[in-house]
């Protein structure tokens, strides 16, 4: 049963995800560090072999949570189950798990060989050396380092130092690799093929992988899955599609891409639909998404490359005056001044007629989308 | 030519100081280490060796600081360095600065009276008071190696905590979780990661303590009370009680050779151990 549903795309993997054994599960987890509450209520499950990422800014919890996969801090209420074994409480070095650390934490006193051999010369009972030196050399060879087990750290670039770090936790086969913002101190070109490399690892090895990142970019392309959270809370859990398409709230949809919101109260609901009367009185009809009930102020989220534009009105169409256009090569993108709805960001892709191409500041212009293209969301 | 003038103008006071309080002096106790002692004391120009062919006389006093000046170095080790580590890994900032300024605090007040406070301690109505009461008589601390002993450790100790101290706050606490991280017990991260990364300052700090012993006349004189005696003391008696200073010249002489050598071979040992950490710090 779990097999036929394969190849029935995203929605499918999501059930696949939940269904197979998890590797990993956060159940209550909340962790207080003094009267500040880091993450409240956690409730997580990790599928074994999934690519997972938490995705929020900078104090949401995310690394807090991933401290507590990896052992760093106990959680305050709730409980932490790798492999099916409570390990809340388990000192990290007890724990089946690798972290790679986002300021790579290498031995600066050890060669990059002796810095991958670390953890497999910590096993008990012990390996042999012949055996370690055998698991160094593929490593390296993993992370396409081979024949540099005797150089010092400080003689690698940054991008070679993330590889160690990398080998350095992959070589323990742990059941979880944790990766806290991984990539961050790259530059941007380095980051992008880092990017492919370690999902091509994970692909490779089947380790499960637990990203944390603030980069929305970076958790689109590489996970199966998305933690999105805030103030300590998930407030979405899907895949990249899922979150673009189906964000459950304004926060997600804003944090998974950008979107114009044009707030209004809900009017009626029907099912999955629903409308919502807008400033300046406009009643758009769409489908609805997260916790919103008739009265709601809420809002309408269209995504800029939703939005049609057109060089001539109909009563269905909304009237604006471009502002400023940025020419980006495939699309342009368009701040449209709207009366009611104030400004509006449209991604146009190139080509259209000449009408439209050659628009320019201060030119009136007529947008519209189609229903089945805009949400309606809770206001938060 | 002004870069160069400018050079000379900054290391000028510097070369005075030294030439005038360095070498000036050291050539004055080498020259009178091959004279002799005037009938009524004081120095005879002279070349002889007799002075050195002496030095045996002086055996005890080379053994003592030659034993207790490792002794002390390696006990004010031991005892400062859980201590440097409790301040600088496990103490929260907010503790941190006043329990440096403890540390310190003993500074402000002389030696001479800290160790004065110690020969009552060390002296009958003190430690041994204590421990006649519970039982254990006839106990004598004052006046024995292990009274200089104490007196060095206590003396020197915050010069041992503070290069160590400074080592382990600079080590990457990261590094720490990193060595949990895969797999290592607390024990064997200590060994493997915070003990290699916190060399250079035990390095300095036993090399500090270490020198200082071996010049110390202080503490032996008051609590070793003429029983154990340094080579301090063996100078201070020769120029300043029986103004031999032929002879003083060439006990100070024979110190500064020994220091040298032992010195030097330290460092060597230190600068092995040390590569790596070295080239570590150009990161």
């Amino acid at each position: 049963m779990l097999k036929s549903n394969l190849d029935m795309g995203n929605e499918a993997y999501t059930e696949r995800a939940v269904a197979s054994a998890s590797i990993a599960e956060l159940n209550d987890v909340s962790k207080l560090f003094g009267t500040v509450q880091a993450v409240s209520d956690m409730n997580l499950r990790i599928a074994q072999g999934e690519f997972l990422s938490f995705l929020g800014p900078s104090g949401c919890g995310k690394t807090t949570a991933l401290r507590m996969l990896a052992g760093f801090e106990t959680p305050t209420t709730g409980k932490v189950l790798i492999d099916g074994r409570d390990v809340s409480t388990l000192e990290p070095y007890k724990r089946p798990v690798n972290m790679v650390f986002q300021s790579y934490a290498l031995f600066p006193h050890l060669t990059v060989g002796r810095n991958i051999a670390y953890g497999l010369k910590q096993r008990r009972p012990k390996i042999d050396s012949k055996s370690i030196d055998d698991k160094v050399t593929h490593a390296l060879e993993t992370v396409r380092l081979s024949g540099f087990e005797n150089r010092r750290i400080w003689e690698m670039s940054g991008g070679q130092q993330q590889r160690v770090a990398l080998a350095r936790a992959i070589v323990n086969e742990p059941k979880l690799l944790l990766l806290d913002e991984p990539l961050a101190a790259l530059d941007r070109k380095l980051r992008k093929e880092m990017q492919i490399e370690l999902q091509d690892l994970q692909r490779d090895l089947g380790i499960t992988f637990v990203l944390v990142t603030h980069d929305q970019e970076e958790a689109l392309s590489l996970s199966d899955r998305i933690c999105v959270m805030r103030a300590g809370r998930i407030v979405q859990t899907g895949t990249p599609q899922d979150l673009y398409d189906q964000p459950n709230s304004r926060y997600v949809a804003d944090f998974v891409g950008t979107s114009n919101f044009f707030d209004g109260l809900v009017n009626q609901i029907n099912g999955s639909t629903g409308s919502i009367s807008l400033r300046g009185g406009r009643i758009y009809k769409s489908h609805l998404s997260g916790a919103i009930s008739v009265g709601n102020d809420a809002c309408l989220s269209v995504r800029p490359e939703q939005i049609r534009l057109h060089l001539s009105g109909t009563p269905e169409t909304l009237e604006g005056k471009v502002l400023n256009r940025i020419f980006l090569g495939e699309h342009t993108e368009y701040l449209i001044s709207q009366e009611s709805l104030g400004n509006i960001t449209v991604l146009a892709p190139r080509q259209s007629d000449e009408g439209l191409s050659n628009l320019g500041t201060g030119d009136t212009v007529y947008m519209d989308w189609s229903a089945d293209a805009a949400l309606i969301l809770p206001k938060d | 030519m002004t870069q160069r003038l400018r050079n000379w103008l900054l290391v000028a006071p510097a070369a005075a100081w030294l030439i005038v309080m360095l070498v000036l002096p050291l050539s004055v106790v080498f020259v009178f280490s091959f004279g002799e002692r005037a009938p009524s004391g004081g120095y005879v120009p002279a070349f002889t060796f007799e002075q050195y062919a002496n030095l045996p006389a002086r055996f005890t006093a080379f053994k003592n600081t030659l034993i207790l000046a490792p002794l002390g170095t390696i006990m004010a080790l031991l005892i400062a360095y859980p201590l440097a580590y409790q301040l600088a890994v496990r103490t929260s900032q907010r503790w941190k600065t006043l329990l440096l300024v403890l540390v310190i605090v003993p500074f402000w007040t002389s030696i001479l009276i800290r160790s004065y406070a110690w020969i009552f301690l060390l002296g009958g109505g003190g430690i041994p008071a204590l421990l006649a009461s519970l039982g254990i008589e006839d106990v004598r601390l004052i006046y024995t190696p292990f009274a200089v002993l104490v007196g060095i450790v206590y003396g020197y100790l915050p010069l041992m905590v503070f290069p160590i101290y400074v080592s382990l706050e600079r080590l990457d606490k990261r590094l720490l979780e990193a060595s949990a991280d895969l797999g290592a017990h607390p024990a064997t991260t200590f060994l493997t990661v915070t003990l290699p990364m916190s060399i250079s300052g035990i390095a300095t700090g036993c090399m500090l303590v270490f020198i200082l012993l071996m010049g110390e006349f202080l503490i032996p004189a008051l609590l070793g009370g003429g029983k154990v005696f340094f080579v301090g003391n063996a100078l201070v008696d020769l120029f300043l009680q029986s103004r031999n200073w032929a002879f003083g010249s060439a006990v100070a002489m024979m110190l500064i050779i020994i220091m040298l050598v032992t010195v030097t071979l330290y460092m060597r040992l230190i600068s092995r151990l040390n590569v790596q950490r070295d080239d570590a710090q150009l990161m």
